[in-house]
């Protein structure tokens, strides 16, 4: 922002923690908090990814910690808000940015093709949002194994950081929650049903946590990013056997006429983290370019 | 937020209590505001506390002629419309059984058809330049029911509806959206409440207070600017969790 223009989504001396911070839309979340001024806690499991973020937040003024932690396990979740409350002094804002979106062409995805999906990426990981491995598949399509993965990442993990994170925002006096969804959190995707559903439980367990935690002085909301140009994207085309330029037009064919970018989504959530969002809670914001608002 | 300085901004209903508070913002924000209401007397009170605003147009936006004639006048004093408010309502409360079809027609006449009157003008001048955002006014009513308020919620569900249809003809040029606020203390509500109202209002909403003309003022500089430039077609609730749940949460 320019110098002459006001600064309403300033979060100075706020602490927020972001999880799956190293890629992604959770790489532009941090960026975009960093430069509003709040301290980042910065989580994933990606060790290289989140240390190259904490530094290029740090390069422009920004303060920011990486700390390595699976979401889908409790006891590193628990560990990595009390981690944070040690180095910041305090926890405000969580966004839980960590998830994955599993399609595939093919629905065997058994332990070798997720294998491979890893070494697609080198490195890509369960908790990498936005940046995940591709698994398109109905139900039947679906082993228990894939369905398990799904469900801890996108909604298990965003459970547990909430648990743990919760208590600690609370003692300082309220803050804010902000999970990333999907549009496919609210209407049905084709070969994407465990994504689907874990999506539209992030929806309802923060609508679920607006209620709860609203006395406490907590807000609770949700994004749902529709197709956003990440490699993901283009991982995706790859496994539905289709040309990558064919898949990415024809996913831009929406109102607006084009992908959304990770910083557009990073925007978002830093409105609804800021105190200009003070009577916003329990709301859904989907940005999608206007997918959502047509039957097609 | 990014991109709203010096902008030409439209806000009908503008001199009521969440026009004008979003008059404000806008102004703060750098942006050039003009108001459009029928209210004259109300408009030169807004003007008086916001020097910097244009001067008001007068129209009454449940008359396609007179939102016509009141486009004609804001062409002559702004070069093209960035951003339209389509704010101006109105509400009466009365059980479903007691609405008159003249009430019914004035309701509809204002939210609905007064939305599309403004909205079909504007979307013009932003086609023909370098298009634009339209921001309608819409209401939880829009979304949930309300006892008493028929007419209103099924005015406020069609801006929903007129929203989303916007947002596909009208894009990549123009983006649109509605902001669907729910219990707000404007001024007029200020003045009409009576403490056991707002109390019982207040304990009705997970955030324990109401919200304020500002809070949704900016949500629309937000939906507005540059940092929502990949949203349209939506609705954005801003009701401190009331329809989180509902009346099916109550207990």
């Amino acid at each position: 922002m320019s110098k002459d223009e006001p600064l309403p989504l300033g979060l100075r001396e706020k602490v927020a923690l972001i999880t799956g911070g190293a890629s992604g839309i959770g790489r532009a979340v941090a960026h975009k908090f960093g430069q509003a001024g709040a301290s980042v806690a910065l989580v994933d499991i990606d060790k290289a990814g989140g240390g190259e973020v904490i530094q290029e937040i740090r390069d422009n003024g920004g303060e920011a910690r990486f700390f390595t932690c699976d979401v889908t396990r409790v006891d590193q979740c628990e560990k990595t808000v009390d981690e944070t409350l040690n180095v910041f002094g305090g926890l405000h804002i969580l966004v839980n940015a960590a998830g994955m979106i599993l399609r595939a062409t093919v629905l065997e995805t058994d332990e070798a093709d997720w294998d491979r999906i890893m070494d697609v990426f080198g490195g890509l990981h369960i908790l990498v949002n936005a940046v995940g491995a591709i698994l398109r598949a109905t139900v039947l399509e679906t082993d228990e194994a894939d369905w398990d993965r799904m469900v801890d990442v996108n909604l298990k993990g965003t459970f547990l950081m909430c648990k743990y994170a919760l208590p600690r925002i609370i003692e300082g006096g309220g803050g804010a929650i902000v999970n990333i969804s999907s549009g496919w959190g609210l209407v049905g995707g084709r070969r994407a049903a465990a994504y689907c559903a874990s999506k539209g439980g992030v929806v309802l367990l923060t609508k679920a946590m607006a209620l709860d935690h609203a006395r406490e002085d907590i807000r609770v909301n949700c994004v749902c990013p529709g197709d956003t140009d990440t490699p993901m994207l283009r991982e995706e085309a790859m496994q539905m056997g289709q040309p990558v330029e064919e898949f990415l037009a024809r996913a831009a064919d929406r109102p607006l006429g084009r992908l959304g970018t990770p910083e557009e989504v990073a925007q978002v959530a830093l409105f609804l983290a800021s105190d200009s969002a003070s009577f916003i809670t329990g709301t859904t914001l989907v940005v999608d370019g206007g997918g959502l608002a047509g039957a097609g | 937020m990014q991109g709203l300085k010096n902008r030409h901004v439209l806000i009908t209903g503008g001199a009521g209590g969440i026009g004008s508070a979003t008059a404000a913002r806008f102004l703060e924000e750098g942006a050039r505001v003009v108001l459009m209401d029928e209210d004259q007397t109300a408009c030169r009170l807004v003007e008086e506390a916001l020097p910097s605003l244009e001067p008001s147009i007068l129209a009454d936006v449940s008359d396609a002629d007179s939102v016509e004639k009141a486009f004609i006048k804001l062409d002559a004093l702004f070069n093209g419309l960035d951003i339209l408010i389509n704010n101006a309502g109105i509400s009466v409360r009365n059980p479903f059984l007691d609405i008159t079809p003249e009430q019914w027609q004035t309701v509809i006449s204002v939210n609905l058809s007064g939305m599309f009157y403004v909205a079909q003008q504007a979307a013009r001048r932003m086609l023909a330049g370098d298009g634009g955002v339209i921001l309608n006014m819409g209401s939880t009513n829009g979304v949930m029911g309300y006892h008493y308020y028929a007419d209103y919620n099924a005015s406020k569900a069609g801006v929903i509806e007129l929203t989303r249809s916007m947002a596909l003809e009208l894009g990549p040029k123009i983006r649109v959206n509605a902001v669907c606020p729910g219990f707000i203390m404007t001024p007029m509500q200020e003045a009409e409440y009576t403490p056991e109202m707002r109390r019982i209002f207040e304990e009705k909403l997970p955030l324990r207070r109401l919200g304020r003309p500002e809070d949704v003022a900016a949500l629309f500089a937000f939906l507005a600017s540059d940092e929502a430039s990949f949203i349209t077609g939506e609705y954005i609730v801003i009701d401190g969790g009331e329809i989180a749940g509902g009346l099916a949460s109550q207990a």
